[in-house]
């Protein structure tokens, strides 16, 4: 199981009941393979920076997922072929926030350090008065 | 006195905005903070021009294909 994110553009030109059930159905196919949904986002209509299958606009929809790696091919083959999502990106959020989190502990540990650090000051600084 | 010798430029000192902000990780939704690095023609502005660490040069780049992908970026003009 890992964290990914995945990004959707649906077809604004198609009726909202085949866009939810276009959803509906990439969420069927997480929960079958017992991942989880835990957080949805979705922009709503938005104007493309290009057009995409001659549409200038397209609904965005930025989903978090926690699945195994093995349901991604079965995704994208859903992705690919339902009319309704004009285009998708799926990232291992993992992978990705790999080098973040070091960095954010290096960080933190620096910080710390600095913070001991200036309070030895001051204890010795103390000492000599 | 030669032109080059006459004129002199005072440069300015350019920061690696990640490295201040400390900023980790650039998402590829984040649209307002990339379209700093894309001026209008849609390229992505050189580490020469902005000032960014290599490191972080690297994801940004990936971070504004990622955005053009998804058409929030444009990939030439606007």
């Amino acid at each position: 199981m890992s964290l990914y994110e995945l990004g959707v553009i649906i077809d604004p030109e198609v009726p909202p009941e085949d866009e939810t059930a276009a959803l509906e159905r990439l969420e069927g196919i997480i929960n079958e393979a017992g991942g989880e949904v835990f957080e949805k986002d979705a922009w709503g209509r938005r104007q493309l920076a290009y057009p995409i299958r001659k549409k200038n606009y397209g609904v965005y929809h930025f989903w978090k997922v926690n699945v195994g790696g093995e349901v991604l091919e079965k995704l994208n083959f859903e992705m690919r072929t339902n009319d309704a999502v004009m285009r998708s990106l799926i990232l291992n959020m993992d992978r990705e926030l790999r080098r973040k989190r070091k960095m954010d502990a290096k960080q933190e540990a620096r910080a710390a350090k600095k913070a001991a650090k200036a309070a030895a000051a001051v204890v010795t600084a103390d000492v000599e008065d | 006195m030669r032109p080059h010798q006459k004129r002199r430029f005072r440069r300015r000192v350019k920061v690696c905005r990640f490295t201040v902000e400390k900023i980790n990780y650039i998402d590829y939704k984040d649209i307002d903070l990339l379209r700093e690095y894309t001026p209008t023609n849609g390229k992505i502005l050189p580490r020469r021009v902005t000032g960014t660490r290599p490191a972080f040069q690297h994801k940004l780049t990936r971070a504004i294909k990622r955005a053009r992908f998804m058409a929030l970026l444009p990939y030439s003009g606007s």
